[in-house]
Protein backbone atom coordinates (compact mmCIF):
# COMPACT_ATOMS: atom_id res chain seq x y z
CA UNK A 1 0.00 0.00 0.00
CA UNK A 2 1.40 3.36 -0.96
CA UNK A 3 0.63 6.54 0.92
CA UNK A 4 0.78 9.16 -1.82
CA UNK A 5 -1.12 12.27 -0.74
CA UNK A 6 -3.45 11.99 -3.73
CA UNK A 7 -3.71 9.74 -6.75
CA UNK A 8 -1.39 10.78 -9.57
CA UNK A 9 -4.29 10.90 -12.01
CA UNK A 10 -5.80 13.75 -10.02
CA UNK A 11 -2.50 15.57 -9.81
CA UNK A 12 -2.01 15.28 -13.55
CA UNK A 13 -5.53 16.60 -14.16
CA UNK A 14 -4.96 19.42 -11.69
CA UNK A 15 -1.76 20.54 -13.41
CA UNK A 16 -3.17 20.15 -16.90
CA UNK A 17 -6.38 22.07 -16.17
CA UNK A 18 -5.13 24.71 -13.78
CA UNK A 19 -6.30 27.58 -15.99
CA UNK A 20 -9.77 26.15 -16.48
CA UNK A 21 -10.18 25.68 -12.75
CA UNK A 22 -9.02 29.25 -12.11
CA UNK A 23 -11.49 30.52 -14.67
CA UNK A 24 -14.23 28.56 -12.95
CA UNK A 25 -13.27 29.95 -9.52
CA UNK A 26 -13.34 33.51 -10.91
CA UNK A 27 -16.74 32.88 -12.49
CA UNK A 28 -17.89 31.61 -9.09
CA UNK A 29 -16.92 34.97 -7.59
CA UNK A 30 -13.44 34.25 -6.24
CA UNK A 31 -11.98 37.47 -7.66
CA UNK A 32 -8.47 38.25 -6.42
CA UNK A 33 -8.51 35.19 -4.15
CA UNK A 34 -8.77 32.71 -7.05
CA UNK A 35 -5.14 31.54 -6.80
CA UNK A 36 -5.37 31.06 -3.03
CA UNK A 37 -8.64 29.21 -3.37
CA UNK A 38 -7.19 26.96 -6.05
CA UNK A 39 -4.45 26.07 -3.59
CA UNK A 40 -7.12 25.31 -1.02
CA UNK A 41 -8.80 23.02 -3.56
CA UNK A 42 -5.59 21.08 -3.96
CA UNK A 43 -5.08 20.80 -0.19
CA UNK A 44 -8.61 19.47 0.15
CA UNK A 45 -8.10 16.91 -2.60
CA UNK A 46 -4.79 15.79 -1.06
CA UNK A 47 -6.34 15.45 2.38
CA UNK A 48 -9.37 13.51 1.11
CA UNK A 49 -7.19 10.90 -0.61
CA UNK A 50 -10.06 9.64 -2.72
CA UNK A 51 -10.01 6.20 -4.26
CA UNK A 52 -9.73 5.81 -8.01
CA UNK A 53 -11.54 8.74 -9.58
CA UNK A 54 -13.18 7.90 -12.87
CA UNK A 55 -13.37 11.53 -14.00
CA UNK A 56 -10.56 13.48 -12.30
CA UNK A 57 -11.42 16.86 -13.84
CA UNK A 58 -15.07 16.69 -12.77
CA UNK A 59 -13.89 15.71 -9.28
CA UNK A 60 -11.66 18.79 -9.15
CA UNK A 61 -14.45 21.08 -10.34
CA UNK A 62 -16.73 19.60 -7.73
CA UNK A 63 -14.19 20.19 -4.97
CA UNK A 64 -13.62 23.76 -6.19
CA UNK A 65 -17.37 24.35 -6.13
CA UNK A 66 -17.59 23.03 -2.56
CA UNK A 67 -14.74 25.31 -1.48
CA UNK A 68 -16.70 28.29 -2.85
CA UNK A 69 -19.93 27.22 -1.14
CA UNK A 70 -18.12 26.75 2.19
CA UNK A 71 -16.57 30.16 1.77
CA UNK A 72 -19.91 31.81 1.11
CA UNK A 73 -21.50 30.06 4.07
CA UNK A 74 -18.76 30.94 6.54
CA UNK A 75 -18.72 34.58 5.42
CA UNK A 76 -22.46 34.64 5.84
CA UNK A 77 -22.22 33.15 9.33
CA UNK A 78 -19.59 35.70 10.30
CA UNK A 79 -21.79 38.56 9.06
CA UNK A 80 -24.75 37.26 11.05
CA UNK A 81 -22.70 36.79 14.20
CA UNK A 82 -21.36 40.29 13.92
CA UNK A 83 -24.82 41.73 13.53
CA UNK A 84 -26.20 39.66 16.42
CA UNK A 85 -23.29 40.75 18.58
CA UNK A 86 -23.69 44.45 17.87
CA UNK A 87 -27.41 44.21 18.52
CA UNK A 88 -26.75 42.38 21.78
CA UNK A 89 -24.02 44.82 22.83
CA UNK A 90 -26.32 47.72 22.15
CA UNK A 91 -28.96 45.96 24.26
CA UNK A 92 -31.54 47.00 21.69
CA UNK A 93 -33.04 43.54 21.51
CA UNK A 94 -34.24 42.39 24.91
CA UNK A 95 -33.44 38.79 25.68
CA UNK A 96 -30.80 38.23 23.03
CA UNK A 97 -27.81 38.62 25.30
CA UNK A 98 -29.52 36.66 28.04
CA UNK A 99 -29.12 33.08 26.96
CA UNK A 100 -27.51 33.04 23.54
CA UNK A 101 -26.94 29.29 23.38
CA UNK A 102 -30.48 28.46 24.46
CA UNK A 103 -31.77 30.96 21.97
CA UNK A 104 -29.77 29.35 19.21
CA UNK A 105 -31.11 25.92 20.08
CA UNK A 106 -34.67 27.20 19.87
CA UNK A 107 -33.98 28.97 16.58
CA UNK A 108 -32.37 25.85 15.14
CA UNK A 109 -35.30 23.74 16.19
CA UNK A 110 -37.82 26.19 14.85
CA UNK A 111 -35.91 26.36 11.59
CA UNK A 112 -35.87 22.55 11.30
CA UNK A 113 -39.65 22.57 11.77
CA UNK A 114 -40.14 25.20 9.11
CA UNK A 115 -38.05 23.19 6.67
CA UNK A 116 -39.92 19.98 7.44
CA UNK A 117 -43.30 21.70 7.11
CA UNK A 118 -42.35 23.38 3.82
CA UNK A 119 -41.06 20.11 2.37
CA UNK A 120 -44.09 18.15 3.52
CA UNK A 121 -46.34 20.80 1.96
CA UNK A 122 -44.87 19.89 -1.44
CA UNK A 123 -46.23 16.37 -1.12
CA UNK A 124 -44.84 13.08 0.02
CA UNK A 125 -42.59 12.27 -2.93
CA UNK A 126 -40.73 15.58 -3.35
CA UNK A 127 -40.13 15.70 0.42
CA UNK A 128 -38.88 12.10 0.52
CA UNK A 129 -36.71 12.61 -2.58
CA UNK A 130 -35.14 15.73 -1.09
CA UNK A 131 -34.31 13.85 2.12
CA UNK A 132 -32.94 10.79 0.29
CA UNK A 133 -30.71 12.89 -1.95
CA UNK A 134 -29.60 15.71 0.36
CA UNK A 135 -29.69 14.12 3.82
CA UNK A 136 -28.86 10.48 3.06
CA UNK A 137 -26.55 11.48 0.19
CA UNK A 138 -27.99 9.07 -2.38
CA UNK A 139 -27.12 9.96 -6.02
CA UNK A 140 -30.03 11.20 -8.13
CA UNK A 141 -29.82 8.22 -10.50
CA UNK A 142 -30.23 5.83 -7.57
CA UNK A 143 -33.04 7.91 -6.06
CA UNK A 144 -34.87 7.68 -9.40
CA UNK A 145 -34.60 3.88 -9.31
CA UNK A 146 -35.73 3.73 -5.71
CA UNK A 147 -38.84 5.77 -6.33
CA UNK A 148 -39.51 4.24 -9.74
CA UNK A 149 -39.54 7.63 -11.49
CA UNK A 150 -37.43 9.20 -14.23
CA UNK A 151 -34.31 11.23 -13.52
CA UNK A 152 -36.07 14.36 -14.80
CA UNK A 153 -38.88 13.83 -12.29
CA UNK A 154 -36.28 13.60 -9.51
CA UNK A 155 -34.73 16.84 -10.78
CA UNK A 156 -38.05 18.65 -10.92
CA UNK A 157 -39.00 17.47 -7.41
CA UNK A 158 -35.63 18.68 -6.17
CA UNK A 159 -36.07 22.06 -7.87
CA UNK A 160 -39.37 22.52 -6.05
CA UNK A 161 -37.81 21.51 -2.74
CA UNK A 162 -34.81 23.81 -3.27
CA UNK A 163 -37.09 26.71 -4.03
CA UNK A 164 -39.07 26.02 -0.85
CA UNK A 165 -36.00 25.96 1.41
CA UNK A 166 -34.52 28.99 -0.35
CA UNK A 167 -37.73 30.94 0.33
CA UNK A 168 -37.49 30.05 4.02
CA UNK A 169 -33.89 31.23 4.15
CA UNK A 170 -34.68 34.53 2.44
CA UNK A 171 -37.67 35.16 4.67
CA UNK A 172 -35.56 34.58 7.78
CA UNK A 173 -32.75 36.77 6.50
CA UNK A 174 -35.15 39.64 5.92
CA UNK A 175 -36.13 39.70 9.59
CA UNK B 1 -37.92 41.75 -10.61
CA UNK B 2 -38.87 39.31 -13.36
CA UNK B 3 -35.24 39.06 -14.33
CA UNK B 4 -34.28 38.33 -10.70
CA UNK B 5 -36.86 35.57 -10.59
CA UNK B 6 -35.49 34.04 -13.74
CA UNK B 7 -31.99 34.17 -12.35
CA UNK B 8 -33.18 32.44 -9.17
CA UNK B 9 -34.95 29.76 -11.21
CA UNK B 10 -31.81 29.12 -13.21
CA UNK B 11 -29.65 29.10 -10.08
CA UNK B 12 -31.94 26.50 -8.53
CA UNK B 13 -31.78 24.34 -11.66
CA UNK B 14 -27.98 24.50 -11.58
CA UNK B 15 -27.98 23.76 -7.85
CA UNK B 16 -29.90 20.56 -8.56
CA UNK B 17 -27.63 19.58 -11.46
CA UNK B 18 -24.30 20.37 -9.81
CA UNK B 19 -25.35 18.81 -6.50
CA UNK B 20 -25.29 15.34 -8.01
CA UNK B 21 -22.00 13.42 -8.06
CA UNK B 22 -22.67 12.43 -11.68
CA UNK B 23 -22.69 16.05 -12.91
CA UNK B 24 -20.01 16.53 -15.59
CA UNK B 25 -20.85 19.62 -17.67
CA UNK B 26 -18.80 22.14 -15.72
CA UNK B 27 -18.02 24.11 -18.88
CA UNK B 28 -21.71 24.86 -19.40
CA UNK B 29 -22.04 25.85 -15.75
CA UNK B 30 -19.01 28.15 -16.04
CA UNK B 31 -20.50 29.75 -19.15
CA UNK B 32 -23.78 30.38 -17.32
CA UNK B 33 -21.93 31.99 -14.39
CA UNK B 34 -19.91 34.20 -16.70
CA UNK B 35 -23.07 35.49 -18.36
CA UNK B 36 -23.93 37.74 -15.41
CA UNK B 37 -21.88 38.62 -12.31
CA UNK B 38 -24.98 38.26 -10.11
CA UNK B 39 -25.45 34.60 -10.97
CA UNK B 40 -22.70 33.29 -8.71
CA UNK B 41 -24.40 34.92 -5.69
CA UNK B 42 -27.83 33.60 -6.68
CA UNK B 43 -26.34 30.11 -6.94
CA UNK B 44 -24.50 30.47 -3.61
CA UNK B 45 -27.71 31.53 -1.88
CA UNK B 46 -29.54 28.47 -3.24
CA UNK B 47 -26.74 26.06 -2.35
CA UNK B 48 -26.34 27.51 1.15
CA UNK B 49 -30.10 27.35 1.80
CA UNK B 50 -30.17 23.71 0.68
CA UNK B 51 -27.12 22.85 2.82
CA UNK B 52 -28.72 24.56 5.85
CA UNK B 53 -31.96 22.66 5.32
CA UNK B 54 -30.14 19.34 4.93
CA UNK B 55 -28.19 19.97 8.13
CA UNK B 56 -31.38 20.82 9.98
CA UNK B 57 -32.86 17.56 8.67
CA UNK B 58 -29.80 15.68 9.92
CA UNK B 59 -30.09 17.15 13.38
CA UNK B 60 -33.83 16.52 13.63
CA UNK B 61 -34.82 13.83 11.15
CA UNK B 62 -38.09 12.99 12.88
CA UNK B 63 -39.60 16.47 12.77
CA UNK B 64 -43.11 15.85 11.63
CA UNK B 65 -45.34 17.77 13.97
CA UNK B 66 -47.96 20.26 13.03
CA UNK B 67 -45.99 23.41 13.81
CA UNK B 68 -46.61 26.10 11.26
CA UNK B 69 -43.79 28.16 9.83
CA UNK B 70 -43.41 31.41 11.67
CA UNK B 71 -45.17 30.15 14.76
CA UNK B 72 -43.34 31.19 17.94
CA UNK B 73 -41.80 28.25 19.75
CA UNK B 74 -43.53 26.98 22.85
CA UNK B 75 -41.58 27.53 26.08
CA UNK B 76 -40.89 23.82 26.60
CA UNK B 77 -39.20 23.62 23.21
CA UNK B 78 -35.81 24.73 24.53
CA UNK B 79 -35.77 21.90 27.03
CA UNK B 80 -37.02 19.43 24.44
CA UNK B 81 -34.41 20.59 21.94
CA UNK B 82 -31.65 20.32 24.53
CA UNK B 83 -32.84 16.82 25.43
CA UNK B 84 -33.00 15.74 21.83
CA UNK B 85 -29.56 17.22 21.16
CA UNK B 86 -28.26 15.11 24.04
CA UNK B 87 -30.01 12.03 22.69
CA UNK B 88 -28.55 12.75 19.26
CA UNK B 89 -25.04 12.81 20.66
CA UNK B 90 -25.60 9.54 22.50
CA UNK B 91 -27.08 8.07 19.31
CA UNK B 92 -23.98 9.13 17.43
CA UNK B 93 -21.83 7.35 19.97
CA UNK B 94 -23.85 4.20 19.61
CA UNK B 95 -23.62 4.41 15.85
CA UNK B 96 -19.89 4.14 16.08
CA UNK B 97 -19.80 1.61 18.84
CA UNK B 98 -21.67 -0.98 16.82
CA UNK B 99 -18.98 -0.77 14.21
CA UNK B 100 -16.34 -1.61 16.75
CA UNK B 101 -18.18 -4.41 18.48
CA UNK B 102 -17.88 -7.95 17.30
CA UNK B 103 -21.33 -9.19 18.09
CA UNK B 104 -22.62 -12.60 19.04
CA UNK B 105 -23.78 -15.27 16.67
CA UNK B 106 -27.27 -14.88 15.37
CA UNK B 107 -28.94 -18.05 14.23
CA UNK B 108 -31.80 -17.57 11.89
CA UNK B 109 -33.72 -19.76 9.53
CA UNK B 110 -33.07 -18.25 6.15
CA UNK B 111 -35.23 -18.19 3.10
CA UNK B 112 -32.69 -17.76 0.36
CA UNK B 113 -34.82 -16.60 -2.50
CA UNK B 114 -34.81 -13.24 -4.11
CA UNK B 115 -38.16 -11.76 -4.85
CA UNK B 116 -38.22 -8.33 -6.41
CA UNK B 117 -41.46 -6.72 -5.42
CA UNK B 118 -42.79 -3.32 -6.32
CA UNK B 119 -40.40 -1.70 -3.89
CA UNK B 120 -37.34 -3.49 -5.28
CA UNK B 121 -34.74 -1.72 -7.36
CA UNK B 122 -31.38 -2.44 -8.88
CA UNK B 123 -28.23 -0.35 -8.60
CA UNK B 124 -25.47 -0.85 -11.15
CA UNK B 125 -22.02 0.62 -11.58
CA UNK B 126 -20.07 0.83 -14.82
CA UNK B 127 -16.61 -0.72 -14.94
CA UNK B 128 -14.24 1.66 -13.15
CA UNK B 129 -17.08 3.46 -11.37
CA UNK B 130 -17.50 3.21 -7.61
CA UNK B 131 -20.52 4.32 -5.67
CA UNK B 132 -21.59 4.37 -2.03
CA UNK B 133 -25.23 3.52 -1.38
CA UNK B 134 -26.44 4.57 2.07
CA UNK B 135 -29.39 2.50 3.30
CA UNK B 136 -32.30 3.83 5.31
CA UNK B 137 -31.11 2.11 8.52
CA UNK B 138 -27.68 3.78 8.50
CA UNK B 139 -25.90 0.84 6.89
CA UNK B 140 -23.79 1.52 3.84
CA UNK B 141 -22.76 -0.46 0.78
CA UNK B 142 -19.73 0.56 -1.28
CA UNK B 143 -20.00 -0.80 -4.81
CA UNK B 144 -16.92 -1.55 -6.90
CA UNK B 145 -16.81 -1.23 -10.69
CA UNK B 146 -19.02 -3.44 -12.86
CA UNK B 147 -21.31 -4.32 -9.97
CA UNK B 148 -25.01 -5.05 -9.90
CA UNK B 149 -26.96 -5.26 -6.67
CA UNK B 150 -30.68 -5.59 -5.96
CA UNK B 151 -32.17 -3.70 -3.02
CA UNK B 152 -35.62 -3.23 -1.62
CA UNK B 153 -37.02 -0.06 -0.05
CA UNK B 154 -39.41 -2.09 2.09
CA UNK B 155 -36.65 -4.42 3.27
CA UNK B 156 -33.71 -2.21 4.20
CA UNK B 157 -31.92 -5.16 5.82
CA UNK B 158 -31.59 -7.14 2.60
CA UNK B 159 -29.36 -7.01 -0.47
CA UNK B 160 -28.72 -9.39 -3.36
CA UNK B 161 -25.32 -9.08 -5.00
CA UNK B 162 -25.77 -10.32 -8.54
CA UNK B 163 -22.39 -9.49 -9.91
CA UNK B 164 -19.22 -7.66 -8.97
CA UNK B 165 -17.96 -6.57 -5.62
CA UNK B 166 -19.37 -4.76 -2.61
CA UNK B 167 -18.14 -3.72 0.83
CA UNK B 168 -20.91 -3.82 3.42
CA UNK B 169 -20.78 -1.69 6.56
CA UNK B 170 -23.80 -2.86 8.41
CA UNK B 171 -25.57 -1.56 11.47
CA UNK B 172 -26.06 -4.39 13.90
CA UNK B 173 -29.52 -5.33 15.05
CA UNK B 174 -29.75 -8.69 16.76
CA UNK B 175 -33.50 -8.93 16.22
CA UNK B 176 -33.23 -8.09 12.52
CA UNK B 177 -29.97 -9.37 11.02
CA UNK B 178 -28.75 -8.00 7.71
CA UNK B 179 -28.93 -10.58 4.93
CA UNK B 180 -27.05 -10.69 1.66
CA UNK B 181 -27.75 -13.27 -1.02
CA UNK B 182 -24.99 -14.00 -3.53
CA UNK B 183 -25.86 -16.49 -6.24
CA UNK B 184 -27.24 -19.45 -4.36
CA UNK B 185 -25.56 -18.49 -1.09
CA UNK B 186 -26.81 -16.55 1.87
CA UNK B 187 -24.75 -14.39 4.21
CA UNK B 188 -26.07 -13.17 7.53
CA UNK B 189 -24.24 -10.49 9.44
CA UNK B 190 -23.88 -9.97 13.11
CA UNK B 191 -22.63 -6.38 13.28
CA UNK B 192 -20.15 -6.23 10.57
CA UNK B 193 -17.93 -4.86 7.85
CA UNK B 194 -17.47 -7.41 5.11
CA UNK B 195 -16.48 -7.64 1.48
CA UNK B 196 -18.32 -9.80 -1.03
CA UNK B 197 -17.30 -10.49 -4.61
CA UNK B 198 -19.07 -12.45 -7.29
CA UNK B 199 -17.62 -13.21 -10.69
CA UNK B 200 -17.83 -16.13 -13.08
CA UNK B 201 -20.08 -18.20 -10.84
CA UNK B 202 -17.72 -17.95 -7.87
CA UNK B 203 -18.46 -16.14 -4.63
CA UNK B 204 -15.90 -14.96 -2.14
CA UNK B 205 -16.40 -13.32 1.23
CA UNK B 206 -13.92 -11.64 3.56
CA UNK B 207 -14.77 -10.25 6.99
CA UNK B 208 -13.04 -7.21 8.40
CA UNK B 209 -15.14 -6.60 11.54
CA UNK B 210 -17.76 -8.61 13.42
CA UNK B 211 -19.11 -11.98 12.37
CA UNK B 212 -20.71 -13.26 9.17
CA UNK B 213 -22.63 -16.50 8.91
CA UNK B 214 -22.55 -18.23 5.53
CA UNK B 215 -25.58 -20.30 4.54
CA UNK B 216 -26.92 -20.72 8.10
CA UNK B 217 -29.80 -22.90 6.89
CA UNK B 218 -27.73 -25.30 4.82
CA UNK B 219 -24.09 -25.66 5.58
CA UNK B 220 -23.15 -23.15 8.19
CA UNK B 221 -19.76 -21.50 8.19
CA UNK B 222 -18.89 -18.77 10.67
CA UNK B 223 -16.43 -16.11 9.59
CA UNK B 224 -14.60 -13.85 11.99
CA UNK B 225 -12.35 -10.88 11.27
CA UNK B 226 -9.59 -11.87 8.85
CA UNK B 227 -11.42 -15.01 7.65
CA UNK B 228 -12.09 -15.51 3.96
CA UNK B 229 -14.24 -18.06 2.19
CA UNK B 230 -14.81 -18.84 -1.44
CA UNK B 231 -17.28 -21.21 -3.01
CA UNK B 232 -18.32 -22.03 -6.56
CA UNK B 233 -21.93 -22.21 -7.73
CA UNK B 234 -23.14 -25.79 -7.48
CA UNK B 235 -20.20 -26.70 -5.26
CA UNK B 236 -20.48 -27.64 -1.63
CA UNK B 237 -16.87 -27.24 -0.66
CA UNK B 238 -15.89 -24.03 1.03
CA UNK B 239 -12.35 -22.93 0.44
CA UNK B 240 -11.38 -21.11 3.62
CA UNK B 241 -8.41 -18.88 4.23
CA UNK B 242 -7.27 -15.76 5.98
CA UNK B 243 -6.35 -12.28 4.81
CA UNK B 244 -4.72 -9.32 6.58
CA UNK B 245 -7.64 -7.29 7.89
CA UNK B 246 -6.22 -4.03 6.54
CA UNK B 247 -6.52 -5.43 3.03
CA UNK B 248 -10.16 -6.42 3.21
CA UNK B 249 -12.26 -3.98 1.24
CA UNK B 250 -9.16 -1.94 0.46
CA UNK B 251 -10.35 -1.61 -3.16
CA UNK B 252 -12.79 0.99 -1.88
CA UNK B 253 -9.79 3.16 -0.95
CA UNK B 254 -8.15 2.73 -4.34
CA UNK B 255 -5.87 -0.25 -3.89
CA UNK B 256 -6.05 -3.92 -4.77
CA UNK B 257 -3.78 -6.52 -3.24
CA UNK B 258 -3.23 -9.90 -4.83
CA UNK B 259 -1.98 -12.83 -2.85
CA UNK B 260 -0.99 -15.78 -4.98
CA UNK B 261 -3.69 -14.98 -7.54
CA UNK B 262 -3.54 -16.15 -11.16
CA UNK B 263 -2.82 -13.41 -13.69
CA UNK B 264 -6.20 -14.22 -15.25
CA UNK B 265 -7.84 -13.28 -11.94
CA UNK B 266 -5.61 -10.22 -11.65
CA UNK B 267 -6.69 -9.09 -15.13
CA UNK B 268 -10.35 -9.59 -14.33
CA UNK B 269 -10.22 -7.75 -11.01
CA UNK B 270 -8.28 -4.85 -12.48
CA UNK B 271 -10.73 -4.55 -15.37
CA UNK B 272 -13.66 -4.29 -12.98
CA UNK B 273 -11.92 -1.77 -10.72
CA UNK B 274 -10.43 0.53 -13.35
CA UNK B 275 -12.84 0.19 -16.26
CA UNK B 276 -9.87 -0.58 -18.50
CA UNK B 277 -10.01 -3.94 -20.26
CA UNK B 278 -7.06 -6.08 -19.15
CA UNK B 279 -6.61 -9.61 -20.43
CA UNK B 280 -3.95 -12.16 -19.59
CA UNK B 281 -2.37 -13.89 -22.60
CA UNK B 282 -2.77 -17.70 -22.49
CA UNK B 283 0.96 -18.12 -21.90
CA UNK B 284 0.78 -16.32 -18.54
CA UNK B 285 -2.91 -16.65 -17.54
CA UNK B 286 -2.18 -19.38 -15.01
CA UNK B 287 0.93 -17.77 -13.55
CA UNK B 288 0.57 -16.83 -9.88
CA UNK B 289 1.34 -13.34 -8.70
CA UNK B 290 1.36 -11.35 -5.47
CA UNK B 291 1.49 -7.60 -4.98
CA UNK B 292 -0.43 -4.43 -4.20
CA UNK B 293 -1.62 -2.14 -6.98
CA UNK B 294 -2.67 1.52 -6.60
CA UNK B 295 -5.54 1.87 -9.03
CA UNK B 296 -5.49 5.55 -10.03
CA UNK B 297 -1.88 5.57 -11.31
CA UNK B 298 -2.60 2.31 -13.07
CA UNK B 299 -5.60 3.81 -14.83
CA UNK B 300 -3.33 6.64 -16.03
CA UNK B 301 -0.60 4.28 -17.20
CA UNK B 302 -1.72 0.64 -17.59
CA UNK B 303 1.77 -0.44 -18.67
CA UNK B 304 3.08 0.39 -15.19
CA UNK B 305 1.67 -2.96 -14.06
CA UNK B 306 4.49 -4.76 -15.92
CA UNK B 307 7.43 -4.29 -13.53
CA UNK B 308 5.30 -5.19 -10.50
CA UNK B 309 4.40 -8.65 -11.77
CA UNK B 310 7.41 -9.26 -14.03
CA UNK B 311 5.37 -9.15 -17.22
CA UNK B 312 4.84 -6.79 -20.14
CA UNK B 313 1.56 -4.98 -20.63
CA UNK B 314 0.88 -3.84 -24.16
CA UNK B 315 -1.96 -2.09 -25.85
CA UNK B 316 -4.15 -4.19 -28.14
CA UNK B 317 -7.16 -2.47 -29.67
CA UNK B 318 -9.20 -0.95 -26.87
CA UNK B 319 -7.63 -3.09 -24.20
CA UNK B 320 -4.34 -4.09 -22.63
CA UNK B 321 -2.79 -7.54 -22.74
CA UNK B 322 -0.63 -8.94 -19.97
CA UNK B 323 2.04 -11.16 -21.49
CA UNK B 324 5.41 -12.72 -20.74
CA UNK B 325 8.48 -10.56 -21.15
Amino acid sequence: MTSTPAPDGLQAAFLAHRERLLRFLRARGAGEAAEDLLHEVWLKVSAARPGPVAAPLAYLYRTANLVMIDRYRSENQARKRERAWSEAAGATVPGVSDAPSGERVVIARQYARMVAAALDALGERPAAIFRRHRIDGVPQKVVAREFGVSLSTVESDLRRAYRAVLEIRERLDED
Amino acid sequence: MGQDDRMTDEAIAWAVKTGDPAFADWDAFTAWLEGDPGRARAYDRAMAAVADAAEAGHAAPAVNDDARPGEPPAPQDAAAAAASAGAGAAGGGRRWRWLALAATVVLVAMVGFLQLRGSGYVVETAPGETMVVPLADGSEIALGGGTRIALDRDRPRFAALEQGRALFTVRHDESDPFTVTVGEHTLVDAGTVFDVARAGGATSVAVSEGVVLVNPARKLARLEPGDTLSVADGGHDYRRGTAPIARIGEWSTGHLTFDDASLAEVARELSGSTGIAFTAAPAVAGRRASGSVALAPLAQDPASLGPLFGVVVRREGDGWTIDSR
